[in-house]
């Protein structure tokens, strides 16, 4: 018996599930909040939505981010009002995903897809432009050809997390709030959030927000 | 309160006033916020500045006031303390009332913050986070305008941010003295505007996007160049002119992108003029030089440092031996800091062996003049008993000195006699404005103490002698105009001196850091320290080695040397007398045949491209050291971004000059030279850069110095000099803020406020000329001609005519022969196209 005393944990181990998966070619699903790469928006005209204030790269603890805004061209804005982000750079070297620049954005413009497996040979294709950042015409991310992108990874591409949004509303206490709109589309509130009715009528002409399935505009 | 003290003086004794339950101690007649303030307690407020008037427009520094009849809610801007006050500024009362104003201040306020210049250093935020409701009740729609207008060619307005504080309305007003702002329509649909048709083209639009409270002002060069929390800053001195206002310069990303005036009580008051607020734009400019470059046949090519300063020292070691130290020159230097002129002093003078460096450009005035005159402080003309100004128009060449003694006579009752040959800026100001002719400003100040000249200028005149017995006269004296020659305004301020018993001086020239460069000795028969030559010999020689046995030629007798194919080598250091020295043509030929020409500049100018070898030097701010403003006040410049290319400052560029020529300055740093400076010259000595670096220095400390070189008191009787004929006009020549000069032409949102070339003459003498305003004119002297449109202008004195140096165009500079004593012209109409023809 003390011969197969030393066996137990394995045969106990044997019968339960298993949990490792062979990586990278079963790839796990990720959780729901999850932060990976950014992207930077469109609004469903196609104009971008960030408008090159800056607030985060000045919110960026590890100082990665650089923007430099400029006067939007009046007869071809590039996003609505007077100014646009001309240049915008993330460095991949330093950005710790921590999803401060998330919540300083007044546009939702920088948002975060869950792709973290990407990697680079030299340090300036680390440093991802606006031409990466932005998302496609049809509002999502592009796939660049050194990223290992998954089918959910573009789930819930919004702006989360908004621990102290909502003015604080003391419903949101320890709860995820989601903002109402996914990166390329509308998705629903989560229940006690502001505003739930109103979206949900609108979500009814878009698809249910938590399916990855719907469209960029969409209904309009 | 206040007493008049036995000895009738006013004896200050504090108010007692209860602040939040704490007794202070204000001063009589300070405003309550001001009080506080001092006390440690910050009421906020929008519209009160410290250097304007209080108006209580915004109603934000409502605190609860009991005056003794009771609290009651009262702006603390408008009220001055008075004994037994209590003030309450933390009350339920008061903070109710802040939030009140706050939301209605946000009524009409758009969201604009993200992309707002003003957002992360806006008041009105700051304000609204620490006294403000924290949520609006506003759902309605909010007024509307137009989004940014521009009201100037730098000042931009967006009429849905303005709070209606009457900042910039009262400082154009009160301050700037150009009224070209103003509140229009009532109520709701009050706004800020400029007049229809009349841009807010003031030289002094910048400070109003300062002291905007909110990002209703915005600055064209600014805009959306970055956001306040990438910035960094480091006070400095602004060398665009010699005033030396005191500027925060900032940079993002290495680059400059902002200047902000700060208030220093002894200079600028936190005012800059738009030249200076905005000419960091030249610093950034792609056109600086940024590699030296050789001459191989008729290009310019780069080469290393090493060929380049090879080639300068084989160049100027080769003039030195075959035809001796006379025949080297260097010209310019008002450009440098005092450091660097000072190793360029002691280079020309120990290493090359030449005494003809003059930093003055021929536009000036004799050194030993403005060196050797009593001196009198910025705030000691203001305060003077009367002012006398002989020189140029203040607004154009000094405009904040201009702001100064604007102040000095609007609010403090300060006399003016001005000594001019055409109305300036500052007539409107003056007690009495007296013309001269150009030449002969010593003629009109002979008569004035002679009871001489016309009758109907007899009455000025008299008035004129009455405010000159005043007690503490001070005389700002410059170069009225390039067209006459100094000798006139020299001997006018000699013959004032003599006859007004204790009369100092302000100089008034305007180049950049000229003063300094004085001071250090860039300037014939002058050494370091104000000292002539021979006084400073015995000191010099033996700190240096050796000294010029004797005095040499000034810029005008460079060129005039170099002409002549006396000067084999002459060096520019960020000169260009093909466009800074009044005589074209002699300034032409005298680049030209001087036999090998060494520039050191930041720009390849006219004179730069003549040059044989290009030394590039780094520019304002990336460079640290001192400066001198016209008081002899020296102050520290600070580095704020790395230079361009190759790049080396001055006085590194003095340094390897003389090692290849088998010299040593002995120079590692800039600091290494301050202290030679500070030991050897005299004016200097006791002006430690610790002194400097200390809070004492923080407006700078005027360099007092010995001022015994000029001991002549010259009584020669003026004489006038003849006109040629019944047709000729004399020309006057002055500055204008905005010109062709490289600081202006490479900064872009300056170079369109040139205004080109006008000519300027009286309408009567037009009319006798059979010239009409707006022709195009042949201007005629002996040296050449110009062709021009005309204006008729009143303000023109008659019989002269008014062009402005170094305009675009061929320019004054195009007429003047610095031989003569004044430019006799001829004003003829031309067809279009027969420019030619027409003589
Ligand atoms: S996620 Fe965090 S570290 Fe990364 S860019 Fe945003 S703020 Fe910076
Ligand atoms: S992404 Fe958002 S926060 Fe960043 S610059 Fe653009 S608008 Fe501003
Ligand atoms: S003025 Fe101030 S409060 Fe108004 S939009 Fe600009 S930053 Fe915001
Ligand atoms: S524009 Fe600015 S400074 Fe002028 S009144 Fe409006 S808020 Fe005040
Ligand atoms: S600061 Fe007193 S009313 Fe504006």
């Amino acid at each position: 018996m003390g011969y197969f005393e030393g066996f137990r944990i394995t045969f106990k181990e044997m019968f339960k599930p298993r949990v490792t998966t062979s990586y990278p070619e079963e790839l796990r699903p990720k959780p729901e909040r999850a932060h990976g790469r950014h992207v930077l928006n469109r609004h469903e005209d196609g104009m971008e939505k960030c408008i090159g204030c800056e607030l985060c790269a000045g919110v960026c603890p590890a100082r990665c981010i650089y923007v430099r805004g400029a006067d939007n061209p009046t007869d071809a804005p590039i996003s609505p009002g007077e100014r646009y982000g001309f240049v915008y750079e993330i460095n991949y070297l330093r950005c710790i995903h921590c999803d401060l620049c998330v919540e300083a954005c007044p546009t939702e413009a920088i948002t975060e897809s869950k792709l973290f497996e990407f990697s680079f040979t030299n340090r300036a294709d680390a440093i991802y432009t606006k031409r990466e950042l932005l998302v496609g015409d049809d509002g999502r991310p592009q796939r660049l050809p050194w990223e290992l992108w998954s089918d959910d990874d573009e789930a819930n591409t919004s702006a989360w997390v908004r621990a102290t949004a909502s003015s604080g509303r003391a419903d949101y206490e320890g709860r995820v709030g989601w903002s109402a709109e996914l990166g390329y589309g509308i998705r629903a509130p989560e229940v006690g959030q502001a505003g739930e009715d109103a979206v949900a009528t609108a979500d009814d002409r878009h698809g249910h927000g938590d399916d990855v399935g719907h469209g960029h505009g969409g209904g309009h | 309160m206040t007493d008049i003290a036995e000895n009738g003086t006013e004896a200050v004794r504090g108010v007692a006033v209860t602040l939040n339950g704490r007794v202070i101690d204000a001063q009589p007649g300070e405003l309550v916020i001001n009080a506080a303030e001092r006390a440690g307690v910050y009421i906020p407020r929008f519209c009160h500045h410290p250097r304007m008037q209080p108006v209580g427009m915004c109603r934000m520094c409502i605190v609860e006031i009991d005056t003794g009849r009771g609290p009651a809610l009262l702006p603390s801007c408008m009220i001055p303390v008075a004994e037994g006050m209590v003030v309450e500024t933390e009350s339920p009362v008061t903070r109710k009332a802040q939030d009140g104003v706050l939301e209605f201040l946000l009524v009409n306020h758009p969201l604009d913050c993200p992309v707002c210049d003003k957002g992360g250093e806006c008041p009105l935020q700051d304000q609204t986070v620490a006294f403000g409701p924290g949520e609006s009740r506003f759902v309605e729609e909010k007024r509307h305008h137009e989004k940014p207008i521009a009201i100037s060619d730098v000042v931009q307005l967006d009429r849905e941010r303005c709070i209606l504080c009457d900042r910039c309305t009262r400082f154009a007003k009160t301050v700037a003295g150009d009224p070209l702002i103003s509140f229009v329509n009532r109520g709701n649909e009050t706004e800020v505007n400029t007049f229809p048709d009349h841009p807010f083209a003031s030289y002094f639009s910048g400070n109003t996007v300062q002291i905007c409270p909110v990002g209703a002002l915005t600055a064209t060069p600014y805009r959306f160049k970055a956001r306040p929390w990438d910035l960094d800053q480091v006070e400095s001195t602004c060398t665009s002119c010699s005033v030396g206002c005191r500027v925060a310069v900032e940079s993002s990303s290495n680059q400059l992108v902002r200047y902000l005036g700060v208030d220093v009580d002894a200079v600028n008051w936190g005012w800059l003029c738009d030249k200076g607020r905005f000419d960091f734009e030249a610093v950034n400019s792609e056109n600086r030089l940024a590699r030296p470059l050789a001459r191989q046949g008729d290009d310019l090519v780069e080469v290393s440092w090493s060929d380049a300063l090879t080639k300068a020292a084989s160049a100027l070691g080769g003039a030195k031996e075959r035809h001796g130290s006379s025949s080297i020159a260097v010209v310019g230097g008002a450009r440098l800091t005092n450091e660097e002129a000072y190793a360029w002093s002691k280079l020309a003078r120990s290493v090359l062996g030449t005494d003809s460096v003059d930093a003055q450009m021929g536009d000036g005035l004799p050194s030993d003049v403005v060196l050797g005159l009593p001196r009198a402080t910025i705030d000691e003309t203001c305060a003077a008993g009367t002012v006398v100004l002989l020189g140029p128009d203040l607004k154009e060449e000094l405009p904040i000195l201009y702001l100064r003694l604007r102040d000095a006579v609007v609010n403090h009752g300060l006399n003016v006699i001005e000594i001019s040959a055409s109305q300036t800026s500052m007539t409107r100001y003056a007690a009495v404005s007296l013309r001269y002719r150009p030449g002969e400003a010593a003629v009109l100040v002979q008569e004035l103490f002679e009871h001489a000249g016309d009758v109907d200028v007899q009455a000025d005149l008299g008035r004129a002698r009455a405010l000159l017995e005043a007690n503490n006269v001070v005389c700002v004296l410059g170069r009225p105009s390039v067209a006459e020659r100094a000798d006139s305004v020299v001997q006018a301020a000699l013959r004032l001196r003599s006859r007004v018993p204790g009369m100092r001086f302000l100089s008034a020239l305007r180049r950049a850091n000229i003063h300094g460069a004085l001071d250090m000795g860039l300037s014939p028969g002058m050494l370091p320290g104000r000292v002539s030559l021979e006084e400073g010999r015995e000191v010099f020689t033996e700190a240096w080695g050796q000294l010029p046995g004797s005095v040499g030629l000034d810029t005008a007798g460079v060129l005039r040397a170099a002409a002549e194919g006396r000067i084999q080598a002459l060096i520019l250091v960020g000169a260009d007398p093909l466009a800074d020295f009044p005589d074209r043509d002699l300034a032409r030929r005298g680049v030209a045949g001087a036999g090998f020409v060494l520039a050191v500049d930041c720009f390849a100018t006219d004179s730069v491209r003549q040059a044989d070898v290009v030394l590039p030097a780094v520019s304002y701010a990336e460079k640290a050291g001192t400066t001198t403003n016209i008081e002899g006040r020296v102050s520290r410049l600070h580095q704020k971004v790395t230079a361009p290319g190759t790049t080396r400052p001055d006085w590194m560029i003095a340094c390897d000059l003389a090692e290849r020529l088998g010299g040593d300055l002995g120079f590692e740093t800039a600091e290494a030279i301050w202290d030679e400076i500070e030991r050897l010259a005299p004016a200097h000595s006791g002006l430690t850069a610790q002194r400097l670096a200390s809070s004492e220095g923080l407006e700078g400390i005027v360099a007092a110095g010995p001022s015994s070189i000029l001991e002549t008191t010259m009584d020669v009787t003026a004489t006038a000099t003849l006109p040629v004929d019944g047709y000729s006009l004399r020309l006057v020549s002055t500055r204008k803020l905005y010109d062709n000069g490289t600081l202006v032409q490479q900064s872009p949102s300056l170079a369109p406020l040139a205004p080109g070339e006008v000519v300027r003459a009286n309408p009567a003498d037009l009319d006798r000329l059979g010239v009409a305003s707006n022709d195009r004119v042949r201007v005629a002297s002996s040296r050449g001609a110009v062709v021009a449109p005309v204006e008729a202008d009143a303000a023109v004195a008659r019989g002269t005519v008014l062009l402005a140096f170094n305009q675009s165009g061929s320019g004054a500079a195009d007429l003047i022969d610095v031989s003569l004593p004044v430019t006799e012209v001829r004003v003829e109409t031309v067809g279009i196209g027969d420019r030619e023809v027409s003589g």
